[in-house]
């Protein structure tokens, strides 16, 4: 087990970046050997839990363990041990799947900086394998939901379809132009305009914060990759014909414009021409 | 012709058009007076033929040629460039800027060229224009007054009420047939077929319930939907996805164990008892505030929230309003499954959907 | 035969002769031409609204020729990819058609767009400036009042447009009007159903919208314009005090023909800017929205600017509804208040302001000459309350894009709606009051005393003083009659002219400065100033 002191280190390291003086192989042993020592301490806690973790069962593969050993050093010490969750400062990821680790995790959601209403996007802390690894630990963990193989997830995605998918399941929210809106007491949808293929997919997936779960059984792996194709066709890769477009945020900053280019140019020009010359 | 100050002599005397020494500036001048317009200062602000006249020219006739190059690239625009639109970028795109910013810059040449001309190379004046209102004409108002009276002793309708009384009592019912159409021809009772209390989802002729689609119209099995999903529900009758039935839709939410019970408890408080099925909930999806699609639901807190006007509702509390304008909870439906694993309206919703209204409840 | 020597210079004057035989226009032509209008640029703000709705009927013919107003269910097959094989309303298809398949169309209809919130935008800023000048005072109440309705038509103008392209925002806004239609009492069902035909939506709401756009509206502005116009050539234009300015004169440009080349020139200006905004910024991206459909709702949804504050006025009023237990019951939705009653009253307050102010001051004469706003300071405090109201409600308006971008909570915002529309107008008032007493306070300080020179000077006692130059002589005084006092010393040319130019300055020295002295001719005029208030 690490001490609060380790644990906090390496957090803040993640954040700030890679040291380089650490090597790969120092750190796989360090993780080593606080694995087995969390695996030591925790044996005792398993007995209590056994019933709901039947990862045990089977033997952890390689990336699972490995992304068990980044686990306890970044995200143990809110999400608990074997994330059972922590009263008041995390949630059980018990369940979760891939697809939650890879959307919080991937879009630098996870790790939380400090507790706030809601966690908002920054720079991953992680690279792509270690997010894998941590999936995969999550994963044999208590199973839960899988974004699939490949980066590009929309390829034949029907743009009619996905556009009809998003406005009656997500424009509501994430507005009409994707750039998010407000919730209730200070929490949000976010922009989907930085999103990648494999986070909407997974956001969708996994429900993450307060947005609704949208599993393969409502929305089929079809139809999400006709929204994501709707998403990223004609909402994020997609000139505006008209100009530019006032950040689509609708009729409250054309009404802003009209004051603050139209009537002050033209008041202006009133001023001149009533001016003395 | 430079400054001038005219006093009044002669102000009062027509000039003679014909004199030849008058010039025309003299004509235009009289002619002011006799509206009460005092040309008081006029003044050429360039000397004719000086160099800035030139330079002032030059700019406004450079103005102006500007605004046939913007004007003759907004041509060229028009017809030559590819227009067609198609998605993702492209010189489509551009289109319609370009046509703007050079719709644009030819009609501020005119505008600037005309501006400059008439400030800078006209001269400058000042009038004085007499108002006049202030001198009220007694004579006039008394004669005017007086024919106004005149004319109505001669229609004499004091002398002859029948008249007056029978015009009256004649054009009276012409006004309203002037109205009785319009009126007659818009009005629409409201309450036809009892449509402002009954939505899509009442039981179809011979008690058949109906059942929940989605979108496309494919019925909804319970294992469709997560814990923490939620999903836009339709009657599954004829044109039940569309806005013949804008009353109708509703959100069908499955709740995760704790919340559902939470949610079930407040159900029996008011007496919804068999409302919901196992842990899913529907509630109408039009706000009753202004009748907007509430549906920002947050799984995590179980709100949901009407982008309009934020009415904030708390579904583990059916659907009370927490916060905002909304006054009144969302009707819940009442739901279950029904022998092929498909859900279905027990009955339509047991209170009035959409905004309040008056003879609501 | 011989042929007669064709007089090509003689054209005109025959023509003329020959209309004017006819028409005897010679008279009323000279009087037009001669017409005296005063310069300030602030007189010109109302034609910004004016031309930009001659730019609103020009691209308006355009649109027609291609919008179809109906809301009969087609498959859209146009260009725009995301949205083929859609059904939608004709409506929708047809304003899909004119920004991606008529040439040109995205143009016209954003100058459309833009030029209708310039419009409107135009219309509040000449209603400021006249209000805060006391142009409406007697005897222009009449346009003052045909002014508040021209922006209440506009407002429905805007509406009636908006809801037009029949996207998903328009029918958002036309489900929540409907609402409000329906929160009236008693007659508030009726109402709604015999102007949808039935239930929201009908299949006839857009038909009758659109006549109402393209006929009936546009024909109440025209004649209000034409009133108001012709209420202003009558009754000419109000003028600043100042030097030979009084109650009974215009001084200024006969109107032709500088005066009219201004105009035109200003149009062209107008129209200009319309045209640069309408290519450079996006306006109401129907083809994001998708067609409406009742279920259908995108985040921040919102009206045009100018119902901004109505929706604002509605996110912020409380949850209070009016339970009436007689027979069945019935109820005055919360929705009534904001939506119907504030507007009815705002209406009602614009109205009558004029009668309110002059019976408040028992002031019942005619007054042609402007007043500055630091003169008359209960109404610039009215006026600054009014803003501060209409601006908290425009915020609410957008609170959930404020909230989202600027991260607010949302109920923060409500609350901060909330109390910010009970504080805040009032204390809009009390600093106005005050600015403004302070801004007349000095102006008669430098008519006492004289402008500050910014040389110090040591008295033979070791004081230091500033030295001051009196703006009358010896044993003269000056009035205070509400006109700019120079306050800098090069105003009195006494340090060189002021630098002219309008945007970078033009070295030659000017000719003479601009006079301090007091107005010729003025002791009726003096009374006339006076009359306002003053502490």
């Amino acid at each position: 087990m690490t001490s609060d002191n380790d644990r906090r280190r390496g957090l803040l390291a993640r954040l700030r970046g890679r040291p380089a003086s650490r090597s790969r192989g120092r750190r796989r042993l360090g993780a080593a050997v606080r694995l087995l020592a969390a695996l030591m301490l925790a044996g005792g806690a398993y007995t209590a839990f056994a019933p709901s973790v039947q990862a045990q069962d089977t033997p952890m593969s390689s990336a699972a363990t490995d992304g068990k050993a980044l686990f306890n050093e970044s995200c143990v010490s809110c999400h608990g041990r074997n994330a059972q969750g922590v009263e008041g400062r995390g949630p059980s990821l018990v369940g979760v799947g891939s697809a939650s680790v890879e959307f919080q995790v991937g879009s630098g959601r996870m790790p939380m900086v400090r507790q706030e209403a809601q966690a908002p996007r920054k720079p991953p802390v992680f690279n792509d394998d270690e997010i894998r690894q941590l999936g995969q630990y999550i994963q044999e963990l208590g199973g839960g939901p899988e974004v699939p193989a490949g980066e590009d997830l929309h390829k034949d995605g029907n743009l009619a379809a996905g556009g009809e998918l998003f406005r009656i399941n997500c424009s509501q929210c994430h507005a009409f132009g994707g750039g998010g809106g407000a919730l209730s007491s200070g929490k949000y949808a976010p922009t989907l305009k930085p999103a990648t293929d494999r986070q909407i997919y997974a956001a969708m997936l996994s429900g993450p914060q307060n947005m609704p779960v949208f599993g393969d059984n409502q929305i089929t792996p079809e139809q999400k990759a006709d929204i994501i194709a709707y998403i990223q066709e004609t909402l994020n890769h997609n000139q505006d014909p008209g100009g530019f477009n006032l950040g689509r945020y609708g009729p409250s900053t054309e009404g802003l414009a009209i004051f603050l280019v139209g009537i002050v140019a033209l008041v202006f020009t009133t001023l001149w021409i009533a001016g003395k010359s | 012709m430079t400054t001038t100050h005219p006093g009044n002599a002669g102000g009062d005397q027509p000039v003679d058009l014909d004199d030849p020494d008058l010039s025309r500036f003299d004509i235009v001048r009289a002619g002011a007076r006799e509206d009460d317009i005092e040309i008081v200062h006029y003044e050429p602000q360039v000397v004719p033929g000086s160099k800035a006249e030139r330079r002032l020219s030059r700019t406004v006739a450079s103005f102006f040629l500007l605004t046939g190059a913007s004007a003759t690239a907004f041509l060229a625009i028009y017809i030559w460039w590819p227009w067609e639109y198609e998605l993702g970028h492209g010189g489509d795109k551009w289109y319609t800027p370009l046509l703007g910013v050079t719709l644009g810059i030819s009609l501020l040449g005119i505008g600037f060229g005309v501006l400059t001309w008439g400030k800078k190379l006209l001269p400058k004046e000042v009038s004085v224009q007499d108002r006049h209102e202030g001198v009220v004409n007694e004579r006039d108002r008394t004669i005017t007054g007086q024919t106004m009276l005149y004319m109505a002793d001669e229609l004499g309708v004091k002398r002859r009420p029948l008249l007056g009384v029978s015009l009256l009592a004649g054009l009276a019912p012409v006004g309203a047939v002037a109205a009785a159409p319009l009126v007659g021809g818009l009005i629409s009772q409201p309450h036809k077929n009892n449509q402002m209390f009954t939505t899509g989802f009442a039981p179809m002729e011979g008690g058949q319930k109906v059942r929940l689609v989605r979108e496309d119209g494919r019925p909804i099995r319970p294992a469709d939907i997560s814990a923490g999903g939620q999903i836009t529900v339709f009657p599954g009758i004829d044109h039940g996805v569309s806005n013949k039935y804008a009353d109708s839709p509703a959100l069908l939410i499955h709740l995760r164990d704790a919340d559902a019970l939470e949610a079930r408890e407040a159900n029996v408080r008011i007496g919804h008892d068999d409302f919901m099925w196992g842990n899913f909930a529907a509630y109408s999806k039009i706000c009753t505030h202004a009748g907007c699609p509430a549906s920002l639901y947050e799984q995590q807190t179980n709100r949901l929230l009407c982008p309009c006007h934020q009415s904030q509702f708390l579904i583990t509390d059916n659907a009370k309003p927490i916060f905002g304008p909304a006054s009144r909870r969302l009707p819940q439906l009442p739901i279950f499954v029904d022998d092929e694993g498909y859900f279905v309206a027990t009955s339509d919703y047991t209170e009035t959907v959409g905004p309040d209204f008056w003879e609501r409840p | 035969m011989k042929r007669r020597k064709f007089e090509m210079a003689a054209v005109p004057g025959n023509a003329a002769r020959g209309v004017d035989d006819r028409f005897q226009v010679a008279t009323p032509l000279r009087r037009l031409l001669n017409k005296v209008f005063p310069d300030h640029w602030s007189f010109l703000l109302g034609e910004i609204a004016l031309f930009s709705f001659i730019v609103l009927l020009l691209t308006g013919v355009f649109l027609t020729f291609f919008f179809e107003p109906a809301m009969t269910e087609v498959i859209y097959n146009g260009s725009y990819a995301p949205l083929r094989g859609t059904p939608m309303s004709a409506a929708y298809a047809s304003s899909l058609d004119i920004t991606f398949d008529v040439r040109g169309g995205l143009i016209m209809r954003q100058m459309h767009h833009w030029a209708a919130l310039l419009f409107m935008a135009a219309i509040v800023v000449h209603m400021l400036r006249v209000f805060f000048t006391g142009a409406f005072r007697k005897p222009r109440e009449a346009n003052w009042i045909i002014g508040s309705l021209l922006f209440w038509v506009g407002f429905l103008a805007g509406f009636t447009g908006y809801s037009l392209p029949d996207d998903g925002l328009s029918g958002t806004g036309l489900r929540i009007a409907s609402g409000i239609m329906l929160s009236i009492p008693v007659i508030g069902s009726w109402l709604t159903s015999s102007i949808f035909d039935g239930e929201f939506p009908g299949t006839i709401i857009i038909s009758r919208f659109y006549i109402a756009h393209v006929l009936l509206i546009p024909g109440l502005l025209l004649a209000l314009i034409g009133a108001h116009l012709g209420l202003v050539f009558k009754q000419k234009h109000t003028q600043w005090p100042g030097p030979g300015r009084t109650n009974d004169n215009v001084v200024g440009e006969r109107m032709f023909p500088r005066y009219a080349l201004k105009q035109g020139g200003f149009f062209m200006v107008v129209f200009g800017v319309i045209a640069l905004m309408a290519g450079l910024f996006q306006i109401n991206p129907i083809w994001l929205f998708g067609p409406y459909e009742a279920w259908v709702v995108s985040a921040a949804s919102q009206p045009d600017w100018y119902v901004m504050f109505l929706d604002g006025s509605t996110r912020l009023m409380p949850a209070w509804e009016i339970y009436i237990p007689i027979g069945d019951g019935y109820v005055i939705p919360p929705l009534f208040w904001p939506t119907v009653v504030l507007p009815g009253v705002l209406v009602g307050m614009s109205v009558l302001y004029p009668f309110i102010e002059a019976r408040r001051l028992k002031d019942f004469r005619s007054h042609n000459l402007l007043q500055r706003p630091r003169d008359v300071p209960a109404r610039s405090g009215l006026g600054a309350m009014a803003v501060t109201f209409y601006l908290v409600l425009a915020l609410s308006g957008a609170n959930d894009v404020i909230a989202d971008k600027f991260n607010i909570s949302l109920n923060a915002m409500t609350w901060g709606g909330r109390i910010g529309l009970l504080l805040l107008p009032p204390l809009a008032y009390f600093v106005t009051y005050r600015i403004c007493l302070g801004l007349q306070q000095h102006d008669r300080e430098v008519l006492a005393h004289g402008v500050e020179t910014g040389i110090i000077r040591r008295l033979p006692d070791g004081r230091f003083v500033e030295v001051h130059q009196p703006l009358h002589r010896e044993d003269g005084e000056l009035e205070y009659v509400g006109w700019v006092v120079p306050k800098k010393m090069n105003r009195l040319g006494a340090l060189g002219p002021a630098i002219r130019g309008f945007f970078y300055p033009i070295e030659k020295p000017a000719e003479a400065p601009v006079s301090p002295a007091p107005p010729v001719d003025s002791d009726t005029e003096r009374s006339e100033i006076s009359s306002g208030e003053r502490r």
